[in-house]
């Protein structure tokens, strides 16, 4: 009896471990302008982004397509999750061409020293085996992520971010994203 | 009793009929709180049909409040280096047709209706200006819409919140709506035609690179015109004639269908699947190769609507696999014819109105003239892309439809009045239900909610069998058997329209409302 209380108590700590709070780190003063946007998977998030950027009071250049010679005169890459089949095709992507651009975009910003951060502002509707599989692979390579509160029920962003040490931000709506976004800037 | 896509549209309508208003003017008056509480799916800016049914008379008509194409159209107005800009068709100034709606509501409403157009404008206005909480099907097409809204609308618009779509339970008002139905109401649908309204449209549609002009707007006319008629075994069936495609095709999809023991192989079993799916794919051949504006082109809708013609195509069906290729029907000689909301209304005098309207794609265009709160319609999409297609783009033509507002008589009085938006999957989607409620003794409701199929042709080409996953797994596996390739959409998806209904149970004094769960369709009766 006493080994199975033990049990679950260490089943429990692990769980909040895992499904808790993001990692603590720094979420505030992080990046610099100028920002380069784009996005991963063509989703209409970016231009979601893009608005909320400008209502943080800062500008950015948006690059659905933005590949590594765009980076350059930029100091930060933001980078916004979310498959859309729509978006691929009206851009004449399908995934594998967008992958490859995306891992070619971020593997310029690493070289350059350009910091990522990384927004999913879709919530749950914005989750599906696309997204998520581009989230495995990109959202480790971010400094910070800032996500929608509603795509993360699952603690999805929250396990990536916690094994990898990432800061992780959760607005309550979208349009809750502009201030965090704000605050993640010098 | 009114049936619409909205409950603030059915209890708009329900009110005019209360205070004594009859069929007709609870079917305009709903159209203007559809307007204002669904206004990603129709409204001013687009167009569409609206079959009457008149008691004393036991006659239909049909007010025709179709778009029309701008007169400097052509059949290569979207091609650019050779290439068709599929973006011009959908989110551009060339994706406007000239709207129809305002002057089929009047046509209407002065024709066979008793209220001014003041009276029945009157709660759409007050619902535009107060608002109303967003639902979560309003939200979800408007965050699936969203560039397109922002690009087009701009990041003030009333669509948007703030720039951002909008969640469900945020408040959505629209008082520049508000201002035009009150500027209509006082000046008359010319305003919307001639006047200062007229002049925002056209300045709106050319900022983002259209063709229309004022000339454009002043002559249109919406029209009354005959009804097509029809029958499924014992039933009388009157719906509207092209230029939607809708009516013709319901028609031969069910001359077919009449060919078959369905009642024996059973609702959604995987031979009846197979077979109507088959006939859709031959009907679609010949609404490639006949259908367009019958004001410009011969269309042998007789020939279409035949039964012999109808029994050819039943015997070309294989009942062990697919068919591959669906070529087109010949017929001897060509005679000469007679993404939407719908809504059915019925007094207590027993008028009939079965409407379906549209701006096409949800939120349109995205354009909105400046302070009308109005969007634009993106109905020149409905047009083929094919230069040389029966149905192209041209000088003051109207896109084929597939809007199919209809009604179903027994022993030749009313019994189900009903309708769908949808595109293309109109007319298959009121067959499947027709078949529900006729062959398998559904209720309407039951009838509306059963799970839908759909598929069909491209150039006599077999197109993948359309399904929703609440098909059992043993269906679906046969129907694979059978050489159909599925393509498994949401349980419920409004890709398969979103039907409204009443039916007449007459024996019973009952009249019964089926609204789709599609949608937030809503009946309201007293």
């Amino acid at each position: 009896m006493k080994k199975s209380i033990m049990t679950s108590a260490c089943v429990f700590v692990l769980s909040a471990f895992l499904l808790g709070a993001a990692p603590a780190g720094r979420t505030e003063g992080v990046f610099e302008q100028p920002i380069l946007l784009t996005s991963a998977g063509q989703s209409a998030d970016v231009q979601l982004a893009n608005v909320l950027i400008k209502k943080a009071g800062l500008s950015c250049t948006l690059g659905k397509l933005a590949a590594d010679k765009d980076l350059e005169g930029h100091k930060t890459l933001i980078l916004v999750l979310g498959a859309s089949l729509k978006g691929l095709g009206a851009a004449g992507l399908d995934m594998a061409k967008e992958n490859a651009r995306v891992e070619g975009l971020l593997a310029a910003a690493k070289a350059k020293n350009i910091p990522l951060l990384c927004l999913h502002l879709g919530g749950a509707d914005r989750r599906g085996q696309t997204t998520d599989e581009m989230t495995a692979a990109y959202l480790p390579q971010a400094r910070m992520a800032i996500i929608v509160k509603s795509g993360n029920q699952d603690g999805f962003f929250t396990k990536i971010c916690q094994s990898h040490n990432i800061p992780l931000v959760e607005a309550e709506k979208t349009i809750d994203a502009a201030d965090p976004i704000k605050k993640a800037f010098k | 009793m009114v049936v619409a896509a909205n409950p603030l549209a059915a209890e708009a309508g329900l009110e005019m009929l209360k205070s004594g208003g009859n069929a007709v003017d609870a079917a305009v008056a709903a159209c203007f709180a559809l307007n204002a509480a669904e206004p990603f799916a129709s409204g001013l800016g687009g167009g569409g049909w609206m079959l009457i049914y008149l008691a004393k008379e036991r006659r239909a008509t049909v007010i025709d409040y179709r778009e029309r194409a701008p007169a400097a159209a052509h059949p290569r107005m979207y091609e650019l280096d050779g290439k068709v800009q599929q973006a011009w068709r959908e989110a551009h100034g060339l994706a406007v047709a000239v709207p129809g709606a305002p002057a089929g509501w009047a046509l209407a409403l002065g024709k066979y209706g008793t209220r001014t157009l003041a009276e029945v404008s009157r709660r759409g206005a007050e619902i535009a200006e107060r608002g109303f909480a967003v639902s979560a099907t309003f939200s979800a097409i408007n965050k699936d819409e969203y560039e397109k809204i922002l690009a087009n609308a701009g990041e003030e618009t009333c669509f948007l919140n703030q720039g951002i779509p909008f969640e469900p339970g945020e408040a959505f008002k629209n008082p520049d709506l508000a201002g035009t139905f009150r500027l209509l109401a006082e000046k008359g649908v010319g305003e919307f035609y001639k006047g200062q309204t007229a002049r925002k449209i056209v300045e709106a549609v050319r900022a983002k690179g259209g063709v229309m002009t004022l000339e454009d707007l002043a002559s249109y006319e919406a029209r009354e015109v005959t009804p097509l008629r029809g029958s499924y075994k014992d039933f009388s069936l009157v719906t509207i004639p092209p230029p939607s495609s809708g009516g013709v095709h319901a028609i031969q999809l069910l001359n077919i269908l009449e060919n078959w023991p369905l009642r024996d192989w059973g609702q959604n079993s995987p031979v009846l699947i197979h077979h109507v799916a088959e006939a859709l794919r031959f009907v679609f051949a010949d609404r490639e190769k006949y259908l367009g504006d019958p004001d410009f082109l011969s269309i042998p809708v007789e020939g279409l609507c035949d039964k012999a013609s109808a029994r050819r195509i039943a015997q070309r069906i294989l009942p062990d696999r697919v068919l591959g290729d669906y070529p087109y029907s010949t017929f001897d000689a060509h005679r000469p014819g007679g993404n939407t909301t719908h809504l059915c209304v019925i007094d207590r005098e027993g008028n009939i109105v079965s409407l379906t309207q549209s701006i096409n794609l949800f939120f349109a265009t995205g354009i909105v003239p400046e302070g009308t709160g109005v969007l634009l319609n993106d109905m020149m999409d409905d047009f083929s892309e094919n230069p040389g297609s029966i149905n192209a783009p041209n000088s003051r033509r109207r896109p084929l439809s597939s809007m199919a507002p209809m009604i179903l008589l027994k022993k030749e009085e009313p019994f189900l009045v009903l309708g769908s938006p949808g595109g293309t999957r109109i007319f298959s989607t009121l067959a499947q239900i027709i078949l529900n409620v006729v062959e398998f003794g559904m209720s309407l409701d039951e009838a509306i909610e059963a799970p839908r199929f759909f598929s069909y042709s491209v150039r006599g080409k077999i197109r993948p069998l359309a399904i929703e996953p609440r098909l059992a797994e043993e269906t679906q596996a046969a129907l694979r058997k059978l050489g159909h390739e599925l393509a498994v959409k949401e349980a419920y998806d409004k890709y398969f329209g979103g039907a409204q209904g009443i039916m007449i149970l007459r024996d019973k004094k009952l009249l019964l409302g089926g609204a789709d769960s599609r949608r937030d369709g809503a009946g309201a009766g007293y």
